[in-house]
């Protein structure tokens, strides 16, 4: 329904431009700025190909939203050595890995 | 700086200001170098539209770094105060300008550069030692209140409040907050924390330490708090083999600190300063999304939390382990 290119592509031809061409012309103390607009770029662009919806189903295994699995986890429903703190554990390692391939997928390892 | 500003500065502090040019760095204080007429070079301090609740008044800052210049820590020296906003628009107070670069990611790939620089870490392990000498109770440093009766504990308290009032739901820090609450070492004696002691916030010349700086966050608590800040793996400017803060090795670090250091309460300090500054970020995300202050580097401050998430969840692993 949606015109072509997607937003990922609109972004990453954006992004390339803004690098390649406007950053070498703009002066110094702007450089900053303008590379961190190139970050959020990126990182938006990242974020336009991801899907919690999976992740954010199996939370409701735990609680009934994010809010609840956070409480729970303040509580400390979650004690090392139970099946319940392993299949948390397992299913905060998916959710952050998720979270970071958007964000820095440099620091995923 | 204004021509109007710059002449009541002179009449307040009585000398002859010949050149004012704001720094690079401080996205909370604004730092201005100022070249006087006999040529000495001094630094005024002072507040940034964007002041976190959190930091401490340039009046409280100003007592801490002549605190700390007292007791023969590295700190520029404090020349004078003023807390009245009529004569630049905001409190400040000037301090003698030193030489050096605080820059982390510079001195990070220097040190990187000879394998690591355990000269540099044994220093700033005394640093961090001298500053640690000094204890409450202090009529000077009043303002800081009451020391925590559990360091430990009141640290997990004080963040589970700031996330509430973020406001944005986080499991995987609520999960390095329970690890933390289920490892908490039993309190020991009080001192004064410096709370923003790493790598960016210390001028170095050569392998020379020449001032500990931003004492804004100051406040009483447990050393091990500040020793687990500068050796958090974030705080390591991608030199995570070198474990105090990305410049030399933890064992020279803490040998430089010297007695009353206990590395065993370590990974506990460390995973509570991967917390501390995830939720500092959660806090600066906050001000962008509220409204409150519309600021890209506010937003991009907040996507910098999933990777401190990841580091949370392994050094809790870690910590459960007791392999930390």
């Amino acid at each position: 329904m949606l015109e072509q290119p997607d937003a990922r592509d609109l972004l990453a031809t954006a992004r390339a431009a803004l690098l390649a061409k406007l950053l070498p012309a703009l002066p110094a103390h702007l450089h900053y700025e303008a590379r961190m607009i190139a970050n959020a770029m990126a990182i938006a662009g990242r974020a336009s190909t991801v899907d919690p919806a999976p992740l954010e189903a199996r939370i409701m295994n735990f609680a009934e939203d994010t809010a609840q699995f956070a409480a729970r986890i303040r509580a400390g429903a979650y004690q090392p050595g139970t099946p319940a703190y392993t299949g948390a554990a397992t299913l905060l390692r998916e959710v952050v890995r998720m979270r970071c391939a958007v964000t820095n997928p440099r620091a995923l390892g | 700086m204004n021509e109007a500003q710059r002449a009541a500065l002179n009449a307040w502090l009585g000398v002859e200001i010949v050149g004012a040019s704001l720094l690079s760095g401080g996205a909370i204080q604004q730092n201005w170098a100022l070249r006087l007429a006999d040529g000495q070079d001094w630094v005024l301090r002072t507040d940034n539209a964007a002041t976190l609740a959190v930091s401490l008044p340039r009046a409280a800052e100003y007592a801490l770094l002549r605190a700390a210049h007292a007791q023969g820590v590295t700190v520029p020296e404090p020349l004078a105060c003023c807390e009245d906003p009529s004569i630049i628009g905001a409190p400040f107070f000037v301090m003698r300008r030193v030489g050096g670069t605080a820059t982390g990611f510079r001195l990070a790939k220097a040190a990187a550069a000879q394998g690591g620089d355990d000269a540099l870490v044994r220093a700033l392990g005394a640093e961090l030692a001298r500053i640690h000498r000094i204890t409450p109770p202090r009529a000077d440093l009043a303002f800081m209140g009451e020391p925590p009766a559990d360091a430990g504990l009141a640290f997990i308290a004080a963040q589970r409040a700031r996330l509430d009032e973020a406001g944005t739901p986080r499991p995987a820090v609520e999960w390095g907050l329970a690890a933390l609450a289920r490892h908490a070492p039993p309190p020991v004696p009080p001192v004064l924390n410096h709370n923003d002691f790493r790598t960016g916030n210390l001028m170095v010349e050569g392998q020379a330490v020449t001032a500990v700086l931003d004492w804004e966050f100051a406040a009483w608590g447990d050393p091990h708090a500040d020793l687990g800040w500068f050796c958090a793996p974030c705080w390591r400017f991608g030199n995570l083999g070198l474990e105090a803060g990305g410049l030399g090795s933890r064992a020279a670090f803490l040998e430089g600190y010297g007695a009353g250091a206990d590395a065993s309460r370590l990974p506990f300090w460390e995973l509570a300063a991967t917390i501390r500054w995830a939720v500092i970020a959660a806090d600066q995300g906050a001000r962008h999304l509220s409204g409150v202050e519309r600021n890209l580097e506010l937003a991009l401050t907040a996507q910098i939390i999933p990777e401190l998430e990841m580091n949370i969840l392994a050094q809790v692993e870690a910590l459960d382990a007791g392999t930390a």
